[in-house]
């Protein structure tokens, strides 16, 4: 066509790329040599090197080394579905990692000697080993199996072990694949080798896909997909260009990455078949390969150490500049248009100039079910054209479009919507014979309906509606025909307190989610979501960190991928979930990226034009929900680490709490923030960049500590990792210690109080008794009767025996002095009482002669205390109910016994007429003896002898 | 009680000097086990273990016969052990043979913790059994030794339900052999 001219560009292409990072060891650890790399299910990479385990949350490493060898490099790690972490080591030995220390793990059968190369868990939970040299070992929670060549193992040594789709466990060897089962003690192997189609017996590398075939990484021979179902194996990369492989990973299944020994990182893409070099790792050798939670791509290489890229948007630098829109073809052509024309890079690399002498301006682009690309120009009307035919016709104002200038170009089925300065024009090459004939056209304006003229963008959803983003006028929808405007939106207004109708104005980009919400970005007011009822803002308060939003466009699973100068951010639309890009995936400031540059293709990769060259995002498939992950991994109360994995419950005296926390980022770990707070005594939120809080003398109560971290300072949804605990009171201030004190007060006071009456009764007592027993004895001793019996003793003596007489009167008034100094005691020695005593036997004897004896041991000098009177009112007892005559004598006995007893005893001759009396005398003795010393009275009576033993007091 | 005990094995590889020797024997070989249950303490011991090695094929076997052991707590507890658990007259033998799994060096004196794989049968009934021996080399002749567990239940060993205060679930046997060649 004599239009076209072709120009071939020179492609000095950069090839795409995504852009790595290293992880610097240097200043901590310099000279560390990293061999593996391990993601365990919380999201931690862990590094294996010759020094030891690492684990590496972004920001710090730890290092863990095993306490009882020197030979620490670790070759595979693994956590199995119960959490437990196991480390092989290329010494053979095998450690378990328990809260932060790796503990030796002894099995009876012992371990390995050579090299652990691979550690899986089968479906039956049973964790396999495989070895350099001993072939590959069982654990079924027991006992250790062993499987080598002995049972059919192609090799002992195992250079890679996986657990394959069908739960066996494949094994690389350099004799081939040998597939294991272990199940109720039987083994089973299966083999695959060259016979079977393996195109090279040495096997690197198996990588099981989710597909349910399994990737085979070989020495010689590249690379080779085993199909179980088929049972044979396929070459999907024909021509493998050279270098052994050692490692495989796969990202997303969209593509395979490839690392070689010495020929550098290759990927391989499952979706157009090309095979491409990694820049950056020519002729690197490839230890190990990961992909991660995040859809970073790890890379541990001899010439670079460990790095990493986040393999989701990749950076395709372009000759062309300021790219204003772009379109992806099937083919896999990318058509770009900039102020300068319109360009086609080929797969290969080769760019094309279309269409140069016309000097096009190219706004839009859009490529038709016919293959047809459109071309929207500025102020040149729309092209379209076949660039396998190299037909081509221009449609402008001529041909009765709005106008000139395109700003966007949509369509369906044939059907094709120009957005233009000047109103919305349809076109009608639903027959593709637009390189015959002017095709058939409607034109849209204000004067249809159109809220205006000026239309950035035209978006056809999915329901055939066609939606028309105005400048300054809202959005158009054109329907069954009709139009419909929306012009304005309900929004809560925080400073007026109600809600209030604000002005859609200027809508720059449309978008539609996979609930067939519409999405929209403007030129000032952020985003809004568009359930066909109501509209819905995001702006900066809902994390949207640029307003100036270029380009909104949905990728494979309806995320929403949003371009601003600032970066690229990823939006959830359920969820209203951001994530933000820029730096880390090799966005410099500035990308200058404008209105519409920007287009999914047929994969549901995004393509964004940028002012020195295009972004390829290729989506996850399953968009991240939580990032970063929150791992908090210390609390130490009163420095003393504690086992955080369940509620605490601390003394009041360990209320200095110290926790560590982390958020996982790998992708910008320099853009993680913290927040936390510690509900039960601050409910407020702490924002923080550091990894630690520290509380000091928390009072006693109940408390969660809780923390989130986020990459984006949006503190959306990110779940919040918590710890409960409790610091109790101080015993002396719990209930049970204050109601045990008040008891204890209470009881005290009560046995005072209660002692103290029964004292005071006593003494009262005492008092009484002693009034009483003095009277008693008084009268006792002017009992007539005595004094009578004493003056007829007195008068007999006098006759005879004057000088007697003279005693007599003087022993009678001595006793009588006697009783009446000492009756006003309480108590009165021994020696004296006996003194008293001889006095009245003495006054008795005279009266009864030889009838009467007293007899005074003298054992009775003790020193010891009675009642006054008690030897008097003894005898004198005796002497009244007894028959004193001389053939009959009374005996009457004073003795201290060998128990502390002061005992009167007398022979029993009861008089047949007992004398009458009180009987006062002994009961008043019992009561005062009791009172003083608590101890009774013992009265015995045979049939021969009286004895009274009254207890007495020692010392005085 | 129980019976249970078996055999053991463990070979060894030895190796005087080179390997050039033949194939070598037990001079002396005992077998003993414990059975630990909560309500009996049960031992048994024989001398009666046979075992040969080769070093050359790294192979081993071992084999004694189950009438021998002695030292029960009574003779009722042998007589168990013989005819109820163990039925010896149908199962004389427990055999433990295979291969040694690591390639040493014997032609030094020194001492080697080594493991054997094998199949041991014990009541009829065999297991493939992973199992750790200290090999001490002196003088061409060498002595092995071993500590290991039997689980009954992997030998169809059945104790009645009311025996089983008195019989462990797992038995454990030591092995002590001195070996020298055959000549």
């Amino acid at each position: 066509m004599k239009f076209l001219l072709f120009l071939l560009l020179p492609s000095f292409l950069l090839a795409q790329s995504p852009h790595f990072r290293e992880v610097s060891m240097g200043e901590a650890y310099p000279g560390t040599r990293v061999e593996m790399l391990y993601q365990d299910k919380s999201g931690l990479v862990w590094f294996g090197s010759q020094k030891g385990l690492f684990r590496y949350d972004g920001q710090d490493f730890l290092l863990l080394q095993k306490p009882d060898s020197t030979n620490q490099r670790v070759r595979v790690v693994f956590q199995d579905r119960k959490m437990q972490q196991w480390v092989g080591y290329h010494d053979g030995s095998i450690y378990k990692l328990q809260a932060n220390e790796l503990v030796k793990w002894m099995p009876d059968e012992g371990t390995p000697k050579v090299a652990i190369t691979g550690i899986v868990e089968d479906e039956a939970g049973q964790v396999w080993f495989s070895s350099y040299g001993e072939g590959v070992y069982c654990f079924d929670g027991k006992r250790l199996h062993n499987f080598n060549t002995d049972d059919g193992l192609l090799g002992n040594e195992i250079y890679v072990m996986a657990k394959g789709p069908d739960g066996r466990i494949w094994l690389g060897t350099d004799g081939g694949i040998s597939v294991c089962r272990f199940a109720k003690g039987n083994k089973q192997v299966e083999n695959l080798a060259r016979k079977d189609g393996l195109p090279d017996e040495i096997v690197h590398e198996l990588l099981p896909d989710q597909q349910g075939n399994i990737w085979v990484g070989t020495y010689d021979k590249g690379i080779c997909r085993y199909l179980p179902k088929e049972r044979r194996f396929d070459f999907p990369l024909k021509d493998w260009p050279d270098g052994i492989v050692n490692h495989l990973a796969l990202f997303e299944g969209k593509e395979l990455w490839i690392g070689t020994d010495g020929h550098g990182i290759w990927r391989y893409s499952l979706q157009d078949g090309s095979l491409s070099p990694v820049t950056g790792f020519e002729k690197s050798k490839v230890y190990d390969l990961m992909r991660d939670m995040e859809g970073n791509i790890w890379t541990v290489t001899n010439t670079g150490g460990v790095r990493y890229a986040n393999r989701q948007f990749e950076y395709l630098p372009t000759t062309f500049l300021n790219i204003q829109a772009v379109l992806a073809q099937k083919d896999g052509c990318l058509w770009v248009g900039t102020p300068d024309g319109l360009f086609c890079q080929k797969k290969n690399g080769e760019v094309k100039l279309w269409l140069k002498e016309r000097k096009l301006n190219v706004i839009c682009l859009h490529e038709d079910k016919f293959e047809n690309i459109w071309v929207g120009t500025f102020d040149k009307g729309t092209f379209c054209l076949n660039p396998k035919t190299g037909d081509l016709r221009q449609l402008t104002e001529k041909d009765s479009i709005s106008n000139n200038s395109i700003l966007s170009i949509d369509g369906t089925n044939g059907y094709v919507w120009l957005a233009t300065l000047g109103g919305a024009t349809e076109i009608d090459n639903s027959l593709n014979r637009i390189f015959k004939e002017r095709p058939p056209l409607r034109r849209f304006g204000k004067e249809d309906g159109l809220a205006a003229n000026f239309i950035y963008k035209v978006f056809v959803d999915r329901r055939k509606r066609t939606w028309f983003c105005t400048d300054g006028q809202g959005i158009s929808l054109l329907e069954n025909g009709s139009i419909k405007n929306f012009q304005s939106y309900k929004e809560f207004d925080a400073e007026a307190g109600k809600e209030v109708e604000r002005q859609l104005k200027a809508v720059y980009s449309m978008a539609e989610d996979q609930r067939g919400h519409i999405w929209l970005s403007t030129a000032t007011e952020g985003i809004f979501e568009f359930d066909g009822k109501t509209f819905k803002r995001l702006a900066v308060k809902e994390g949207i960190r640029d307003l100036a939003i270029t380009s909104l466009v949905a990728d494979a699973n309806g995320q929403l991928v949003v371009v601003h100068p600032s970066g690229i951010d990823l939006l959830t639309p359920e969820t209203h979930h951001l994530i933000y890009y820029d730096e880390e995936i090799g966005l410099k400031n500035d990308i200058d990226p404008n209105l519409n540059a920007a287009c999914s293709d047929q994969y549901g990769n995004v393509w964004l034009g940028m002012k020195d060259g295009l972004f390829k995002y290729t989506p996850l498939n399953d968009p991240l929900e939580i990032h970063p992950k929150t791992h908090l991994h210390s609390v130490m109360v009163a420095y003393q680490t504690v086992d955080f994995g369940q509620a605490g419950s601390f003394s009041h005296s360990q209320n200095n709490l110290n926790f560590e926390f982390f958020g996982l980022w790998y992708t910008d770990p320099a853009s993680v923030r913290y927040r936390y707070r510690m509900v039960g005594y601050d409910t407020n939120w702490v924002s923080t960049k550091d990894r630690h809080a520290t509380f000091a003398s928390l009072p006693p109560g109940q408390y969660r500590f809780e923390v989130t971290s986020t990459e984006n300072d949006a503190w959306s949804d990110e779940p919040v990792v918590s710890y409960e605990f409790s610091i109790s009171q101080p015993f002396w201030r719990r209930w049970w210690f204050v109601l045990a004190c008040c008891a204890i007060v209470g009881a005290a006071f009560y046995w005072f109080q209660k002692t103290r009456e029964l004292r005071l009764k006593r003494v009262a007592l005492l008092e009484k008794e002693k009034v009483e027993s003095e009277l008693a004895a008084l009268k006792a001793q002017i009992n007539p009767h005595f004094l009578f019996n004493s003056f007829n003793t007195l008068i007999s003596v006098i006759e005879e025996d004057p000088k007697a007489a003279v005693e007599y009167v003087e022993n009678m008034s001595d006793f009588y002095r006697t009783m009446l100094q000492l009756r006003d005691k309480p108590m009165i020695g021994l020696e004296e009482e006996v003194d008293l005593v001889e006095n009245f036997g003495y006054l008795l004897k005279r009266r009864y002669g030889d009838a009467f004896q007293l007899e005074v041991n003298p054992n009775c000098s003790r020193d010891v205390q009675v009642v006054p009177l008690t030897l008097q009112v003894l005898v004198e007892n005796a002497v009244k109910h007894n028959v004193i005559v001389k053939s009959k004598p009374l005996k009457v006995q004073v003795m201290m016994t060998d128990d502390g007893y002061l005992m009167v005893k007398n022979n029993l001759q009861p008089k047949l007429q007992p004398e009458k009396g009180t009987g006062f005398g002994l009961d008043s003795l019992r009561r005062r003896y009791e009172l003083l010393t608590g101890k009774q009275i013992v009265i015995e009576k045979t049939e021969t002898e009286f004895k009274v033993s009254v207890p007495t007091i020692a010392g005085s | 009680m129980k019976p249970l005990a078996f055999v053991l094995f463990s070979f060894a590889s030895l190796g005087l000097v080179g390997t050039a020797l033949g194939v070598f024997s037990t001079k002396k070989g005992s077998v003993s086990f414990t059975s630990d249950a909560p309500l009996e303490v049960i031992k048994a011991s024989s001398d009666e273990l046979k075992g040969l090695i080769d070093p050359k094929a790294n192979t081993f076997a071992f084999t004694i016969d189950m009438t021998s052991f002695r030292g029960f707590n009574s003779p009722l507890q042998m007589e168990h052990f013989n005819e109820n658990y163990l039925e010896t007259t149908t199962y004389q033998k427990s055999s433990f043979s295979g291969k040694i799994i690591e390639e040493v060096d014997f032609t030094k004196d020194g001492t080697h913790i080594l493991r054997a794989k094998g199949k041991l049968e014990i009541h009829g009934v065999t297991t493939e059994r992973i199992i750790k021996s200290e090999v001490t080399v002196k003088d061409g002749k060498f002595r092995v030794r071993s500590n290991f567990t039997v689980l009954l239940a992997e030998h169809d060993i059945a104790i009645p339900k009311i025996v089983h205060q008195k019989v462990a679930e797992e038995i454990q046997v030591a092995v002590d052999a001195e070996f020298e060649s055959k000549g």
